[in-house]
């Protein structure tokens, strides 16, 4: 929001520097953001927070400057000539709603629309307000001086005359000064006179009652209006004003009567009116109730963690308007001054507000600077559990140590994209967002795939020759089921130069790095035949642990690539981890021995029955074995293919003969060709 | 030949047959004839030590001694020496071609920064904290003091789902469930993706928060300051300078912004901080008694503090990544090059 120095300085003798100005209001949680200095004037750029209304004006802001620089604030004192006439004989008011607490009418005659004098041009230019007329200005410069709404009607054009404030009712409809025609929903707060609706209340005026040059008579309203009926009329009809945002963080209701008699004071003075005879009030102080509070200075003291000079606690309290009253050895009784009810507002149905709210108040006057830093004492860790986290960070290096590279996408995706893959059990209907950004983000992910292979596509685009990509993330199945946290991977291609001697990423290569993911974290990978939905046919499998689907890999159809591509997806659940790591079996001290048997087998024979063979066997001391090598081709009959096994042999105790090792070899030679040898 | 004359003769023999020595073998036999366990020349000489007489034998023994570490050391020259001229040179190796690098991965920039920021805690006893994305009303907003129709909301522009829950704004939802959940002390980072309806170049519609969160008696204002300085010079560098100024937050009170010494320019002032020299990086304050009570924890024993970072701007000024789009293109040129 922006202030203009030289008028702040109506209020308040400012200090010479407005750096320094900047620098103590930022410390007293007025940040100041920006200095433009312009014309002989310095605009201030300054992030008002959302509690504070009654600083989003000149006034208000001249309060806090006075306080935290000593020095007395002169606040405009209006000083009227009225004439014989009443008010009351003129206009008839009437409150048809408890959402206007406050209304408050003055009626200026016979004055002449025209241009305003260069003083008030300039100071509404300061702050980048357009000048349009003398009555508009002064409206507009009561409300930036003030922080008061101030609608001016054109008394001629009321019907009754009469204002009453009251909900729109069906089918009524008004054109505001912007000159739109807006259908006004029921419940819509609004001004009407004796016939129509002439304003949406704390949110704009009517055209048809606007202030024209021919405006001789004004109707002036300085009224406080409910903040969540302003809120919800704004959001049905899409506006935001000036108005609309004070009344939407709440005003102060004392200022309704002094800023009603400030625009009549200018308007008598610049635009030549009378102003008549008293002003119209409907106060309702119960809307609004009392606000007080206790601060025990011992209290304050403590949880700040500073020792603050008690009356400078009191001169800022007294100062800042909380009207700070002595109670027992070391207690404040403060009462909440009128402009910042609303910072108080959630205690409104008991009426006595929290000492930390009004703690701040002296921390922030005193400045956080001044507070000592301290650490608590540590005492024991916290009694909660890292372990998801520690488990997380354990899955990213392990898949980085396996040359992946961690990707994050978007939680949400393309709705037509998600159901490409199969996701993880349970899988209902996606979960959709009411309000997306746009189509790409429109269903909640419930496979990370399809974003992980668009961050593939990225990639290939740019001529990479390799993508080996991860991500980490929660999946959201639908429903009121709870979310899923899984792991996937995305890989293809290989180094294209043959020094680096690279083969290109295959199946085995993925399902190898999630072996060892697995293993890892104790467990053990064991994959089953499978076609999941948006893989290559018979390239797919699912992924078990402890004899349950957690996953599934497979390649994938990817036209955009030169290579193939493979992806897998599992449930971060089935990587289990034990709280102790299990121990480590003590090597052999004494030699082993290895020997291979090549077995001729038909090609549908899987590999996993062979290690079941060679399990069942039993034979002792056969410390490993596994796949030395795979051919077909050249002197292996159709259909058939060699399969070569390793075998390592160890006892623990003492050395093997290769004899014992002969006799095994002969045993698993004899079982695995009476079980799978070719029969031709 | 007096014993002396003899250990002296016996120094300049070593010499000359060492000087004889090519290969591996011959030095073999050079160690056995002259340091061998039997007949070996020093062991000779040392064993003839009780024949010298006893006015010699101090002269003796330093004199034997002396032979015995210019035998070794001569030994284990002359070995070092033939092993290296051992290794017969088969071709020309050109040790300027490219090593073959294993295919290294790498770990997200911001999981790097969230690392680093656990790490930092876990000294300090905090455990992490976890919680869905997916949150309701009530844990996004009415528990942290948010009231229904607030402007307050504003600030936190919400995706909403058709039935009526809402993806989590920040991470405080966690906050309150741990502290409905468990009784102090408290002490958790919560940390993960957040969301926000907004999509430009300075804001992404997801990105990362963590929050950190402490509650016991006698929690102070002074705690958290004390808590930032310790977290924010660990985390940027102990030259940095912190600021902590009023602000508003509905869920603390007092509630402050906290500045660090901008990184870029270290406070000199340049176009990143608005050429004021500090850097808006975390929120932060004292935890507001409405929220204790709300979750079952009577204000008037237990105080606390939170405060709240984001993780991507950190990740981005660490990385020098200009915008934040470019931390989820997950392009493998950009993810590589991160390695700490």
């Amino acid at each position: 929001m922006e202030f203009s120095r030289n008028w702040l300085a109506r209020y308040v003798e400012l200090p010479d520097e407005v750096d320094e100005l900047a620098a103590k209001l930022t410390a007293a949680g007025l940040a100041v953001e920006g200095l433009e200095r312009r014309d002989g004037d310095v605009l201030m750029e300054v992030d008002v927070t959302t509690n504070r209304p009654d600083c989003m004006n000149h006034l208000g802001l001249a309060r806090e400057v006075a306080v935290l620089f000593d020095r007395p604030l002169r606040p405009p004192a209006a000083e009227l000539e009225e004439s014989d006439e009443a008010t009351a004989d003129i206009v008839e008011i009437e409150l048809s709603t408890p959402d206007c607490p406050e209304y408050v009418a003055r009626v200026v005659r016979g004055i002449r629309v025209g241009p305003s004098p260069e003083w008030l041009r300039q100071q509404l230019e300061a702050i980048g307000q357009r000048s349009i007329n003398n009555v508009v200005d002064i409206t507009n410069f009561v409300l930036w001086e003030t922080g008061q709404p101030i609608h001016a009607f054109d008394l001629d054009t009321l019907a009754g005359p009469k204002i009453e404030v009251r909900h729109a009712r069906a089918g009524e409809s008004l054109t505001t000064l912007d000159g739109e025609r807006r259908e006004l929903s029921t419940g819509v707060l609004v001004i009407a006179d004796a016939e129509r609706v002439v304003a949406l209340a704390g949110i704009m005026g009517g055209s048809e009652t606007e202030v024209s040059e021919a405006t001789r008579d004004v109707l002036i309203e300085s009224a406080h209006f409910d903040r969540t009926a302003v809120r919800l009329g704004a959001r049905q009809l899409g506006m935001h004003t000036d108005a609309s945002h004070r009344f939407e963080r709440g005003g102060d209701p004392a200022a309704c009567r002094t800023a009603a008699d400030r625009v009549a004071e200018l308007l008598a003075e610049l635009a030549g009116g009378t102003v008549t005879g008293g002003a119209l009030e409907n106060p309702h102080p119960e809307y609004f109730g009392t606000f007080e509070g206790t601060v025990d200075l011992e209290r304050l003291n403590a949880f700040a963690g500073v020792d603050y000079p008690r009356q400078r606690v009191e001169y800022y309290y007294r100062g800042l308007g909380f009207d700070p009253q002595p109670t027992g050895e070391t207690g404040l009784r403060l009462t909440v001054p009128s402009w910042r009810y609303y910072d108080f507002w959630q205690r409104r149905e008991s009426g006595e507000v929290w000492e930390a709210d009004l703690f701040e108040e002296a921390m922030r006057m005193f400045g956080y600077d001044m507070i000592p830093a301290a650490l608590p004492a540590i005492g024991p860790p916290d009694a909660g559990s890292s372990f998801a986290h520690r488990k997380r960070e354990r899955i990213r290096e392990a898949l980085a140590s396996c040359g992946y590279s961690e990707a994050i996408n978007f939680a949400f995706g393309r709705r037509d994209a998600d159901g490409l893959f199969p996701g993880l059990d349970p899988v209902g209907e996606p979960v959709e967002i009411a309000n997306p950004l746009s189509e790409h983000y429109e269903v909640m992910r419930r496979s990370l795939l399809p974003n992980l292979l668009e961050s593939a596509r990225f990639n290939l685009r740019r001529g990479a020759s390799t993508v080996r990509l991860f991500e980490i993330g929660n999946l959201f199945p639908g429903g009121e089921a709870d979310e899923i946290e899984a792991v996937a991977v995305i890989a293809g291609g290989s180094s294209p130069t043959a020094w680096d001697r690279q083969e290109p990423v295959d199946l085995f290569e993925v399902k190898g790095v999630l072996e060892s993911l697995f293993e890892r974290f104790d467990g053990r990978l064991e994959v089953r035949p499978a076609e999941p939905s948006g893989f290559v046919v018979g390239s797919g499998c699912e992924l078990l642990a402890e004899g349950a689907v957690v996953g599934y890999l497979g390649q994938i159809e990817e036209p955009e690539s030169p290579f193939a591509v493979f992806a897998a997806e599992l449930n971060a659940a089935a990587l289990a981890e034990a709280e102790h790591p299990e121990p480590v079996r003590a090597p052999s001290r004494f030699p082993a021995i290895s020997a291979d048997i090549t077995l001729t087998h038909a090609v549908d024979v899987p590999w996993s029955d062979l290690q079941k063979a060679i399990g069942e066997a039993g034979v002792e001391h056969l410390a490993s074995f596994g796949l030395r090598a795979r051919y077909a081709g050249e002197g292996v009959p159709a259909g058939a293919v060699n399969t070569t096994i390793y075998f390592l042999y160890n006892a623990a105790d003492r050395s093997l003969t290769q004899e014992e090792v002969n006799e095994s070899q002969a045993l698993l030679t004899r079982e695995l060709e009476r079980r799978y040898g070719w029969q031709g | 030949m007096s014993p002396l004359t003899e250990l002296a003769e016996l120094s300049r023999q070593f010499e000359a047959e060492a000087a004889e020595v090519a290969d591996p073998a011959a030095w073999e036999e050079l160690r056995i004839r002259w340091l061998g366990r039997k007949q070996g020349i020093v062991r000779a000489r040392l064993a003839a030590f009780k024949e010298v007489p006893p006015e010699e034998r101090r002269d003796y023994g330093q004199a034997v001694n002396r032979l015995k570490e210019q035998v070794e050391s001569g030994l284990a020259d002359l070995e070092s020496r033939l092993t290296t001229a051992a290794v017969p040179v088969v071709e020309a190796v050109d040790v300027t071609l490219p090593g073959r690098r294993p295919m290294i991965g790498s770990i997200h920039p911001v999981s790097r920064v969230a690392a680093d920021v656990v790490e930092i805690f876990d000294g300090l006893g905090y455990s992490v904290a976890e919680g869905p994305e997916i949150e309701t009303d009530y844990y996004n907003f009415e528990a942290l003091n948010f009231p229904p129709d607030h402007p307050a909301r504003d600030t936190q522009d919400t995706f909403f789902l058709r039935d009526e829950r809402l993806l989590r704004t920040h991470t405080s939802p966690v906050q309150i469930r741990t502290m409905k959940e468990r009784r102090p002390p408290i002490r958790i980072l919560c940390l993960g993706k957040t969301f926000r309806h907004d999509n430009d170049l300075r804001h992404s519609p997801m990105f990362h928060q963590v929050e950190g969160l402490a509650v016991a008696e006698g929690i102070t204002f002074g705690h958290l300051k004390g808590t930032l300085y310790a977290f924010l010079k660990r985390l940027f560098g102990p030259e940095t300078e912190v600021r902590l100024r009023p602000s508003f937050f509905p869920f603390t009170e007092p509630s402050a912004e906290v500045d660090v010494t901008c990184t870029f320019c270290h406070g000199d002032g340049c176009q990143t901080c608005s050429q004021t020299g500090w850097m808006e990086i975390l929120g932060a304050g004292m935890v507001d008694p409405r929220v204790l009570e709300g979750c079952g924890i009577d204000p008037d024993r237990y105080s606390g503090f939170a405060f709240g970072m984001g993780l991507d701007r950190v990740a981005m000024n660490r990385y020098g990544i200009p915008n934040i789009r470019v931390l989820f293109d997950n392009d493998e040129r950009l993810l590589r090059q991160v390695k700490r």
